[in-house]
């Protein structure tokens, strides 16, 4: 039995995103740009899809003048990766 | 997107964040240098009588002084914020004061006569053999956690040794194969996988 992948996550950005935040504590928005090779409204689009899933936490703030965006992988986020896994695996053991 | 394109993204961003997980070893590397000379010029001066018996240590202490004084100001001025932070990082930043504080402890008890510099140098290795334990274990360094175990034997010797100079000589090789060494090893390893990481982009 198949179940669907997560929506959410099974577009290339976002997994990418996840897949980056669930490897490290927090991430900067222009370390998550460069690692993902994406452009920033893309990219800003993306993160605001994750955090209205609550998968991710984002957190704006200055320093020295420079505004700064944070992100953070939530609990309910680590779990929605992890089936997202699983059910991946699933599909890929039947191939 | 397929399945298997997604695996494929899943790996590629978990390999790309691996380098946030791993230490240039330039740490290890300018102190481990720094503190092998001292000991070594302690060891020559001590034998050939050219300055007084702590010359190199003390001049060791004023440049560490002037050296951390310089980075306090240059972090004060320089507010740089961290674009990634990482479980061991943390970690590590959050026991680093612990280690410093240790440290202080035996120097302070050493220039102050309750603990004799042979006995108060295989202190000092036994405390840095544990540091060195800690980042390996953490960062899951073997070379390190290796190195750590050297310089606890290091330490051991020292304590029976009654000449100050021997105390020298054993301390710089404790320093060479658990900062010096492991750090050179780290930085290969952490430069071989910016590059390869670096490549995977391009």
């Amino acid at each position: 039995m198949f179940k669907d992948l997560d929506p959410i996550l099974h577009s290339q950005l976002r997994l990418a995103v996840m897949s980056l935040l669930i490897s490290v504590r927090e991430a900067e928005f222009t370390y998550l740009r460069e690692k993902t090779n994406s452009s920033a409204g893309n990219l800003s689009v993306q993160i605001q899809k994750l955090k209205e899933a609550g998968y991710i936490e984002v957190e704006k703030k200055f320093n020295n003048n420079y505004p700064q965006t944070i992100c953070k992988i939530t609990a309910v986020g680590i779990k929605a990766f992890e089936l997202y896994v699983q059910n991946l695996q699933t599909y890929l053991n039947k191939e | 997107m397929s399945e298997q394109e997604s695996l494929e993204v899943i790996q590629q961003m978990i390999y790309a964040a691996k380098i946030e997980q791993k230490d240039d070893g330039k740490g290890w590397i300018i102190w481990g240098w720094v503190i092998f000379f001292a000991s070594v010029f302690s060891f020559i001066n001590l034998k050939t009588g050219w300055f007084e018996e702590f010359f190199f240590w003390n001049l060791f202490g004023i440049a560490t002084i002037l050296l951390l004084f310089f980075k306090t100001i240059q972090s004060f001025y320089r507010k740089k914020a961290k674009v990634v932070r990482t479980y061991t990082s943390d970690l590590l930043s959050k026991l680093e004061p612990g280690f410093f504080i240790s440290l202080a402890v035996i120097i302070v008890s050493m220039n102050t006569g309750g603990v004799h510099p042979t006995k108060g140098f295989a202190l000092l290795l036994g405390l840095y053999g544990f540091w060195i334990l800690i980042y390996g274990v953490v960062l899951n360094f073997k070379p390190s956690v290796i190195g750590a175990y050297v310089v606890f034997a290091f330490a051991l010797a020292s304590l029976f040794v009654a000449q100050f100079e021997w105390t020298m000589l054993l301390h710089a090789v404790a320093v060479l194969c658990g900062y010096i060494i492991p750090g050179h090893l780290a930085n290969l390893e952490f430069n071989k996988l910016n590059q390869e990481v670096n490549t995977q982009r391009v």
